[in-house]
């Protein structure tokens, strides 16, 4: 039997919402112990009614959110409007927020002074990317790899070819065979993948440093962050590939598109304990109250602010992770590069859906 | 085990803030601690890792710079020099003991007890000896 594709959709975007909900209910859980909402508090602050009536509030505000957010995705998809479908993604990226910008100031109240003591190791850095240049590269490799078999077949390729599919299964979308309609997708996957790679060596550089013999975890946690991204780095080159081989494959069937989802979700989950279980351990290999930032940088708890920090990467408050120092020139760069892979994605997808 | 080579400093100290790291780096650099030659941090790594402004940091080199401590050459980094000691300096020997006495009579007054007090100067006298 076969479902009514609507009703398959429903249940995909069910699914979508309850992950993203799980996502903002433990976010808070993702930042070190002295640190809630993104200001600075006392150790056992998170073990008192305060904190668990701010963090109550918080979560009801974040899955109200996400359920409007989703009604109206859901709305402007099946109804085919594209003023409901837009405002529901800006209210998922918005409404959670505003929940945790206004947790943030619930907590400000109850912020303690930070540490004044700055310490820095003097010792010759040393930077170890995981794997090896070996591992580093096979995402490329396997990139490479993909195009060299699509040359090596090039006649078997249709003059016109699906790579884009609608709800009821029938193609939508089309590209045609030349180098660009071929081999697009991969360039596209490469650079992705050197831009992570780009991102992942700037944070072994330009992350700040605490003496290592007095706080193993500070060289845990860059670590297991470098991982991640090289985690990601495969995925993106997997999903790209795969994406490539679609002119001899043609439709990919239900079936990869969901093992492909579930190895990411599984993933996701082992990865983001993992690395958030080395963030534990911060507080406790510092020794000192807090992050080493002022609270008075981060604007909304989110954005850091700092002209007298020469850091450009700084610890995130709220997740795990890396966020910019939004004072410093260098940092606008980086994020100007980063904006300019959504942006690239869409350009490729309306290119390649024209008929 | 060798002893790690750390800069401490206090944002909240009424010291400016490269005034601590030149006497920080000044103290490891009596020590001994780096043989001529060796490679400081650079300006940008070690204000990234202090969460300082590089131009701190940069004030900083240049003080012990012209203090013959550091090669500050373009390109190079800071590198340790081989610092022969100054001709002995009365003024300088002198104006030293007067701050020490100084130093010592604040820490007494700010209740740092005497036997601790002597007993650091002790050790640090016996460091000096060594290096």
């Amino acid at each position: 039997m076969i479902a009514h594709p609507q009703i398959v959709f429903g249940l995909l975007m069910g699914a979508v919402a309850a992950l993203v909900s799980v996502i903002f209910w433990v976010i808070p859980n993702w930042s070190r112990q002295e640190i809630f909402f993104a200001v600075t508090v006392a150790p056992r602050f998170r073990d008192s009614s305060e904190a668990a009536h701010i963090l109550r509030g918080y979560r009801v505000q974040a899955l109200a959110h996400v359920a409007i957010s989703f009604a109206l995705i859901l709305l402007g998809t099946l109804e085919q409007r594209a003023l409901p479908l837009i405002l529901g993604i800006l209210w998922l990226v918005f409404g959670p927020l505003v929940a945790m910008a206004r947790a943030h100031k619930k907590v400000l109240p109850h912020a303690v002074a930070h540490s004044t003591i700055r310490e820095a190791s003097l010792e010759p850095r040393s930077i170890q990317l995981p794997g090896g240049w070996l591992l580093q590269f096979g995402p490329l490799a396997m990139l490479a790899i993909v195009a060299i078999y699509l040359s090596l077949h090039w006649a078997q390729i249709p003059d016109k070819f699906p790579v884009h599919w609608g709800l009821s299964g029938k193609p939508n979308g089309w590209s045609v065979r030349t180098p660009r309609g071929v081999y697009g997708p991969l360039l596209f996957g490469g650079a992705l993948v050197i831009g992570i790679s780009v991102l992942a060596y700037s944070y072994s550089h330009l992350v700040r440093r605490v003496p290592v013999p007095a706080a193993p975890a500070m060289r845990d946690y860059p670590h297991r962050i470098a991982v991640l991204l090289l985690g990601v780095e495969y995925f993106i080159a997997a999903m790209f590939s795969l994406v490539g081989l679609l002119p001899l494959t043609g439709s990919p069937g239900a079936a990869p598109i969901l093992i492909l989802a579930g190895a990411i979700l599984a993933a996701a989950f082992f990865l983001g304990r993992w690395v958030s279980h080395a963030q534990d351990n911060l507080p406790h290999a510092m020794g000192l109250a807090g992050d080493g930032t002022p609270d008075s940088c981060w604007k909304l708890g989110l954005f850091y602010f700092n002209p007298d920090d020469a850091a450009l990467f700084v610890e995130k408050r709220i997740g795990f992770g890396y966020t910019i120092n939004f004072a410093r020139p260098g940092a606008w760069v980086i994020l100007a590069l980063t904006l300019l892979v959504p942006l690239g994605l869409a350009a490729l997808t309306i290119f390649q859906r024209r008929p | 085990m060798v002893k790690p080579r750390i800069l401490r400093i206090d944002l909240a100290s009424e010291r400016p803030v490269y005034e601590q790291i030149v006497s920080g780096l000044r103290a490891v650099l009596v020590a001994g601690e780096f043989a001529p030659g060796e490679q400081l941090p650079t300006v940008r790594q070690l204000a990234m890792d202090l969460g300082v402004h590089h131009n701190t940091v940069a004030e900083s080199y240049r003080v012990l710079a012209e203090e013959g401590w550091l090669d500050l050459r373009r390109g190079r980094g800071a590198t340790v020099l081989d610092r022969r000691g100054p001709k002995p300096n009365a003024g300088a020997k002198q104006g030293f003991i007067r701050r020490l006495e100084e130093l010592a009579a604040k820490a007494i007054a700010d209740g740092v007890p005497r036997a601790a007090l002597a007993a650091h100067m002790a050790a640090l006298a016996e460091r000096l000896r060594k290096s």
